[in-house]
Order: structure tokens, then sequence, then C-alpha cells
């Protein structure tokens, strides 16, 4: 087997992501736990491209670190949050919460899988996705599109400020 | 290079876990929010390695799927929560207690 430089890569990705992630959940000031997803989305991509998931991995980059990230940086900044730091960042229920997540893990590790031998998805992946979505996919890629309307148009009746006649 | 499925499976379990965690233990509500953000990440993870496994692409597509959703999610929490700052300010979920018996 020996050295196999994908396989490093697989394992650095996968250990800095669990690490941003741990320190995202604990952090106290909320911009350096949105600084901390930042980090794992970026790692997350990584393993995006060693799963020969080209184009997730870039929607992973621009959409997910671009714009959603950005859009919450932009609501805590909006939100006057003094005084935010000095309260404890964990409910008393904490320890109920740690259980929670164990059972998570242990759910998981209970879905094994046998391993096999696929085919090589690595050729070009982006026009592959391209037939997908324009072929098979194509009502579900309609509906999805009226879905991110209705939450535009949600987001902007929810956050409009109403005048004093309502 | 193929990483073994079940690799990735203990990966995307761990980050699922973490960003449970993070949903049940953190009072602040945009953090809450954000750990939902990594629990879509993982399952994402999960699903591109299913891809992977089963060498055919509909594991991927799910996965956009699943980002324009985790984006609409985004899209209306935060919209609400500027609505209910209007109200109240404050992000912490303990001063929510309205509903509680």
């Amino acid at each position: 087997m020996g050295f196999d430089l994908a396989t490093t890569a697989f394992y650095y990705m996968a250990g800095a992501s669990v690490t941003s992630a741990i320190l995202a959940v604990t952090r106290k000031s909320p911009v350096h736990c949105m600084l901390w997803v930042l980090a794992l989305f970026m790692h997350v991509a990584g393993i995006f491209l060693i799963l020969n998931a080209e184009f997730l991995a870039a929607v992973q980059v621009i959409v997910y670190a671009g714009a959603i990230l950005i859009f919450y940086l932009f609501i805590v900044m909006l939100l006057d949050l003094a005084g935010e730091e000095t309260r404890p960042r964990f409910g008393k229920h904490w320890p109920l919460a740690v259980v929670a997540g164990i059972f998570c893990i242990i759910v998981a590790l209970l879905a094994q899988v046998e391993p096999r031998i696929a085919e090589d998805l690595s050729s070009a992946n982006l026009a592959q996705v391209g037939e997908q979505l324009f072929g098979p996919f194509a009502l579900p890629f309609e509906i999805i599109s009226l879905v991110l309307l209705t939450a535009i148009i949600g987001a902007v009746v929810l956050a409009r400020r109403r005048s004093a006649e309502s | 290079m193929i990483v073994p499925m079940n690799v990735v499976l203990g990966l995307s379990a761990l980050l699922f876990a973490i960003g449970a965690f993070g949903f049940l233990a953190r009072r602040n509500i945009i953090l809450m929010f954000i750990s939902v953000e990594i629990m879509l990440t993982a399952i994402n993870i999960s699903l591109a390695g299913f891809s992977q496994h089963h060498g055919n692409l509909r594991g991927q597509v799910l996965a956009l799927f699943v980002i324009a959703i985790a984006a609409a999610e985004a899209g209306i929490g935060l919209g609400l929560l500027i609505a209910k700052n209007r109200n109240k300010s404050g992000t912490d979920v303990s001063d929510l207690i309205k509903l509680k018996w």
C-alpha cells in the first residue's frame, strides 16, 4: 500500500473538519464560531474533491462558504449582541446534549456498508451532473427553485419594517 | 483512490453528532442555526460518499438539493430572527419562555 497522497489528504481533511466543528460549537464569541465554521466548510469542500464530487466542492465553497455563511455573519453584526458574550454559552442541560450526540454516533456506527468496487466517477463530473439535473431530476430541480423563491419572499415579508398603520 | 465507505460514514456521523450537540446545548439562536448547517454538511458528506460507493451521481444531485434547502432555511430563520428582534432584543433562546408550561 505505502504512502498515498490522497489517503493522507483525506484523513487530514477529516481530522481538521472534526476539530473545527468542535471548536465551532464550543467557542464563546459568535464571530469566532462563524470563522471556525468557515474552516469546516473549506475542509469539507476538500473532502468532496477526494470523493470525486468536483461540482459539489465548488458549490460548497461558493454557496455555503461564500453566501450562506456571509449571510449569517451579516446577521451577527446587524443585531446588537453586546453582553451576549458574558452569558453562559451552554444551557444547564448540556450533559443531556452530550448523551444525544453519543446516541447519534452509536446509531450511525450500527450502519456498516459492504465494500464494493464501483465504476470510476472521476471523468467529466460537471457534464454528468448537468445531464442528471436536466434529465431525470428536471422536475425536482424546478420545484427546488420554487422553494427558494418562496423562501426569498418569506424572508422579505418577515423582515420588512411594518409601518404604523397596520 | 476510493475512500472506504465506512470511514466516510463514520466522519459523517461524528460531524452530525457535533452538530446535534451544538443545537441542543447552545443558547444563542444564531449558533443553533449554524449547528443545523453543520448537520446538513454531515449529511452531504455521506451523500457524496454513497454516490462514489455506488458509482452513480444521484447522491451528488441530492446533496445539491440539500444545499438549496439549507439556503432557504437560513433565509427564513434569520428573517424570523430579525422580526423577533424588533419586539424583544437579544438572541438567547432561554428568554423565549412564553410557551413554557
